[in-house]
């Protein structure tokens, strides 16, 4: 149980009032164990965003627990949970993900200034990073400059950096188009086999849950279905 | 080095709407530029009426006997021995003189006038515009000099002139009248008429012999420039106990209530322009961060805490404000550098003469007021940031994401 990066038991989250409950997910028990790279799937509305949230420290459960790292989120302040999601979980959204004033080595940066670490490792970690990526030659580009899966890529730089425990990635590919998003899934990939890093992306596309060990699907705020995948698909 | 990110991220964060700052930053300019150059302006103006109320033989303080100034004249004398008092040679006074000043009929082979007859001492009323005053004739030699000083003015209603003698009658101590001729050592040409009609100056002597006193009506005391008043007003009232210790205020409360309403413009004016200033500052603000509600959402969703997200917003403010305030500050001083050789008023100068002001304005800017105009800016400024910070501090990242 301890060696599970993130651990979830009988999680409930219900939106809106009495009057009018949304139960976005209800009941589910769910673990992740360290170098998995989890497709959380299922149709639009089905609570894949709700669960990635709750399991990020962006939202708090109606009723069950949330394990991180070996810590309970439900126990955490408000500015505890900030500073989980500052050290021990990389992000990785749709969209937005970058500050616009600032160019992509700066925004890579940015995250471990917020950290506290000094000026010459950052630099020096952000460059690595993003040279490890592919990114070298567009580094000082502005995310205005940059292409959609440039800038989604730029985000994966962001999230790992800081050798987080868990990676959350929500529809990340919802913006690219296909070919794009294999690239994005290629770099996963990378990152996932050669670094170790936890994955969780929720998705409704199925290039993406092709890609993961595991795949699981929510219907309804439930779990209809948990299966490993013993050789995912290749990169292209 | 958490703080430098944030001023950092501020900084770049301002140009991306360069005109708006830029507006911005323009109206903070004008607005400082603006105070400074006023109060510059008013100073001057208060320093001018200060300077001729005090020049008018008030100094700054002026020690009388308790009733003089309901009913001046020589049964309100006292004696006066400046051995007894060496706090008049303390630090902050520039010099003191006694005078005996009693209300007199001057009379000439043509003409009559009441007049101020004051006995001074010649050598100490450098306190007062006596010091100064252009002199046609020869001025009073010491205290013991039985000649007289008449203003320009008088002695043209007078018809008389240097060399001529004229009678000046006073009540005396009993209340009968003393008389006496003198002869007119020189004719004194003041700032105002006012002032030349209305003093006629001798040695101090010659005038307690006139009165048969060995006593003086009044004691003036000037400060050296910049020195507070009240510390030294209060030394004052310890040592002259039985006499009262005048203000300038006092004496000349129309000039006082003119340096107050000087006062009271440039506060105004401070407040109207940046009372619409802030205005302005704090919409630009929220306006900057509802533009940035989902940025804003991410950074706190990928862990920047709250007291981050209103430290950058008002390190935003802060830095609008600096720079506003530095170009306002040059802009003020260029304006004052500009202005500083003085603004020649004499075309209103008839008015100008009751309030005691001269002719030409030389604007004062003191560091004092740089540095407040400089300080409640900032602090405006900081306000100013409050509201627009507490809108940031309330986006909820999942909320701001989901737009
Ligand atoms: N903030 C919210 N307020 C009310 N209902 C919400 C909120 N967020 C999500 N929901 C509802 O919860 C359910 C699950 O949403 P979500 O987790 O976003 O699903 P998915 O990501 O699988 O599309 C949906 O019915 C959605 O409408
Ligand atoms: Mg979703």
């Amino acid at each position: 149980m301890s060696d599970l990066v993130v651990d979830c038991q009988g999680v409930t989250r219900v939106y809106g009032d009495d009057v009018v409950p949304v139960r976005a997910l209800q009941g589910v028990d769910f673990g992740i164990a360290a170098g998995e790279w989890t497709a959380l799937a299922g149709p639009s509305g089905s609570g894949k965003s709700t669960l990635l949230h709750l399991v990020g420290g962006l939202d708090r459960p109606t009723d069950g627990t949330v394990v991180v790292d070996g810590k309970k989120l439900n126990d955490l302040s408000e500015s505890q949970l900030s500073d989980l999601r500052l050290r021990k979980v990389g992000f990785v959204f749709q969209a937005f993900n970058l500050i616009p004033v600032l160019s992509a080595v700066e925004n890579v940066e940015f995250i471990m200034q917020l950290q506290g670490i000094g000026p010459s490792e950052r630099r020096e970690r952000a460059l690595s990073v993003l040279d490890h990526l592919g990114l070298g030659d567009i580094g000082e580009r502005r995310p205005g400059e940059l292409s959609g899966g440039q800038q989604q890529r730029v985000a994966v730089a962001r999230a790992i950096v800081t050798n987080p425990v868990l990676l959350l990635a929500d529809e990340p590919s919802a913006n690219l188009d296909s070919a794009t998003t294999l690239e994005l899934l290629a770099l996963l990939r990378t990152i996932n086999e050669e670094r170790g890093v936890t994955i969780v992306t929720a998705t409704h596309d199925p290039i993406v849950m092709d890609h993961a060990s595991r795949r699981v699907l929510l219907r309804d705020g439930r779990i209809e279905s948990d299966e490993s995948v013993s050789s995912p698909m290749l990169p292209v | 080095m958490k703080f430098t990110l944030l001023v950092q991220l501020s900084w770049r964060n301002l140009w991306r709407h360069r005109r708006r700052t830029l507006i911005l930053i323009t109206t903070i300019c004008v607005a400082v530029g603006s105070v400074l150059v006023l109060n510059a302006l008013l100073r001057g103006m208060q320093m001018s009426m200060v300077e001729t109320a005090i020049d008018n033989l008030n100094g700054h303080f002026k020690v009388v006997a308790p009733g003089y100034l309901d009913d001046p004249g020589i049964k309100k004398s006292f004696r006066f021995e400046p051995s007894g008092h060496p706090e008049l040679a303390s630090y902050g006074i520039r010099g003191w003189t006694s005078r005996v000043r009693v209300p007199a009929v001057i009379r000439s082979e043509r003409e009559t006038r009441g007049v101020q007859f004051v006995g001074v001492v010649p050598g100490s009323e450098d306190i007062s515009f006596l010091g100064d005053v252009e002199i046609d004739g020869e001025y009073l030699s010491g205290p013991d000099d039985r000649r007289i000083l008449v203003g320009h003015a008088l002695a043209q209603q007078l018809e008389t002139g240097v060399g001529r003698r004229v009678v000046l009658i006073t009540q005396g101590v009993d209340g009968g009248n003393r008389e006496s001729g003198y002869r007119i050592a020189g004719v004194y040409d003041a700032v105002g008429t006012g002032i030349e009609k209305a003093f006629v100056f001798t040695g101090i002597t010659s005038v307690q012999e006139l009165l048969a006193v060995d006593a003086v009506t009044e004691v003036s005391v000037r400060l050296t420039e910049g020195v507070q008043e009240p510390p030294v007003l209060h030394r004052l009232t310890r040592t002259f106990t039985d006499l009262d210790v005048r203000t300038w205020q006092d004496l000349e409360p129309q000039a006082a209530m003119m340096h107050e309403m000087a006062d009271a413009t440039v506060s105004i004016w401070f407040l109207i322009v940046m009372g619409a200033l802030i205005f302005g500052l704090v919409n630009t603000l929220v306006t900057a961060v509802m533009e940035r509600i989902r940025e804003l959402g991410m950074l706190r969703a990928i862990g920047m805490r709250r007291g981050a997200v209103i430290a950058q917003v008002v390190i935003e403010s802060m830095i609008t404000m600096a720079i506003g305030i530095s170009v306002g500050v040059v802009l003020g001083l260029l304006g004052y550098l500009w202005l500083a050789d003085g603004i020649d008023l004499s075309a209103f100068s008839e008015g100008l003469e009751l309030t005691g002001i001269r002719p030409e304005l030389i604007p004062r800017l003191w560091a004092q007021d740089v540095v407040l105009v400089v300080g409640l800016s900032l602090v405006l400024g900081f306000l100013a940031s409050i509201y627009p910070a507490q809108r940031a501090v309330r986006i909820q990242p999942l909320d701001a994401m989901r737009r």
